[in-house]
């Protein structure tokens, strides 16, 4: 294959980013990105956790993930911002039609991330660096936030050019400045190496991703199993998946989990809270025009202990009440009564709506799946809460939960490049 | 010329383009009570998409209590508000 040039676009701090240059267009006269602040959570009613921060506010060691209460202890005067997801999505599509200016091949890769593939568009637009300069330069000036860009030639090398140093600049890793500029780094550094598997590798002694380029891959295999080969190809620089025009990754599974502000301990409740799930889940299902033949329950207790237990069933359906009786007799085999905090609601082994094998022993769910339908189309067009199952009158539980936005799309962080 | 960023209260004409044109705005000051500023020209017009959101801002010229002055007028497109942006 020849030689691809293929650019990173990240936005630095996105969500205060977004929130700091969108007051200061509302004539706020404090700009967010000089002092410490964070976006997350409820300053009210101070639950939450930080989604993101300032540059300042890191000088404090905050870091993305704790909670408020954690945060205000490490840094007393930290201004705490709520999140307005509305704004982010106009920010991102903001910065979607600039970027689509420099190249017609452009991904979306998370709401603040985007890979552009700049092969060939040298010869209209010029040297890729200083285009990528231009990019970054009329970025701030038009949107009024700041990016980093990464250039290689591939999207892995793109991806961890784009987070060397921030914020605002342009970084290049190309094959031959992996030694110089990627494999002193440490070992977390690398896209794909988390808590987990970080463990795993600081435990065998490869601290640095050089280390891991060096590790034989044999080796790696033997522990961490084919996603070993994968790590050890990255740490060498080497990828070749695509920049995918519409970022179209086939759905193999939806699902949507809660976290209890208290312990669930009645079997009530905990179906209520299943069927909340079920609500949102079979609303996604409907929306994406799938069917279901696999249904799964997961939860965890208060001392942290996960287990999950899953089901098929025969006819396939994309009725919440179906899913959520499922969900229930599922739960009952599950459950050994020890307080619950979380719960999740996961469907698989997806399948078009429009054909399916029926079956005579089954219920027949015609008018179910009627009342599904006049269901999505009140709550699309008068809100996701205009109408709910009386069940959740009084009962103090939402009647629908799970999800950011829960009606419409927004661009979530996936592992596969 | 400072920030103050107040919502206003405006007249405008749109030509066929669909270029809007103040003409006068009035503002509720700090006693309650409506004063209302004529435009006499516009100096310029430019459009700016800060965090994707769309706004016209105008540099105007008119008479504030007697005296000349230059003020510049914003107008966000997604919610059709008019603001007083810097004096």
């Amino acid at each position: 294959m020849k030689n691809r040039l293929i650019f990173h676009i990240d936005v630095n701090s996105a969500y205060l980013s977004w929130e700091a240059s969108h007051r200061m267009q509302h004539g706020d006269p404090l700009d967010l990105r000089t002092v410490p602040s964070a976006i997350g959570g409820d300053p009210e009613t101070r639950h939450g956790i930080i989604l993101a921060k300032s540059i300042p506010a890191k000088k404090f060691k905050i870091q993305t993930g704790e909670t408020l209460f954690s945060a205000r202890n490490k840094c007393p005067d930290l201004l705490i911002v709520s999140p307005n997801y509305t704004l982010y999505r106009q920010c991102s599509m903001a910065l979607k039609e600039l970027l689509q200016e420099y190249s017609p091949l452009l991904q979306q890769y998370s709401v603040d991330e985007f890979f552009l593939d700049f092969t060939g568009m040298e010869k209209l637009l010029g040297d890729p660096v200083e285009t990528s300069y231009r990019i970054k330069d009329e970025v701030r000036e038009k949107l009024g936030f700041t990016v980093n860009i990464g250039i290689s030639s591939n999207k892995l090398l793109a991806k961890m050019a784009s987070e060397l140093q921030k914020p605002d600049r342009v970084h290049t890793i190309f094959p031959e400045e992996i030694s110089s500029k990627m494999w002193p780094l440490p070992v977390e550094e690398l896209f794909g190496v988390g808590r987990a598997t970080s463990r795993k590798l600081r435990d065998r002694g490869i601290r640095t991703i050089g280390d891991l380029a060096s590790e034989s891959p044999d080796d790696l295999k033997r522990y961490l199993k084919s996603y070993g080969l994968l790590l050890w190809n990255y740490a060498n620089g080497r990828d070749d998946s695509p920049v995918r025009h519409n970022d179209f990754i086939p759905v193999k599974g939806m699902g949507n989990s809660t976290t209890i502000s208290f312990d669930v301990e009645d079997k009530s409740t905990a179906q209520l809270i299943l069927l909340s799930l079920a609500e949102t889940v079979g609303m996604r299902l409907r929306q994406d025009a799938f069917y279901t033949s696999l249904i799964s329950v997961s939860l965890k207790t208060k001392d942290f202990l996960y287990y999950s237990h899953q089901r098929k069933i025969y006819l396939p359906t994309d009725c919440t009440s179906v899913i959520h009786q499922v969900a229930c007799k599922l739960l009952d085999e599950l459950w050994q009564n020890e307080p619950i905090r979380h719960l999740g609601l996961r469907v698989s082994e997806l399948s078009s709506n429009n054909l399916f094998q029926t079956s005579l022993f089954e219920k027949d769910t015609e008018k179910q799946k009627r009342i599904d339908q006049a269901v999505d189309t009140i709550r699309l067009k008068y809100g996701a809460h205009s109408v709910f199952r009386s069940a959740f009158l009084r009962s103090g539980l939402k009647p629908l939960s799970g999800g950011v936005i829960e009606t419409e799309e927004y661009p979530m962080m996936s592992s596969i490049l | 010329m400072k920030i103050c960023m107040q919502p206003i209260e405006s007249i405008a004409w749109f030509t066929k383009e669909g270029i809007p044109h103040p003409l006068r705005y009035r503002i509720l000051t700090e006693d309650k009570t409506y004063k209302t500023i004529k435009v006499n020209q516009v100096l310029f017009r430019t459009e700016e998409k800060i965090a994707g959101n769309r706004m016209l801002l105008f540099r105007c010229q008119g008479e504030v209590n007697g005296i000349l002055k230059i003020f510049e007028l914003k107008y966000e497109l997604s919610t059709c508000r008019w603001y007083l942006y810097k004096i």
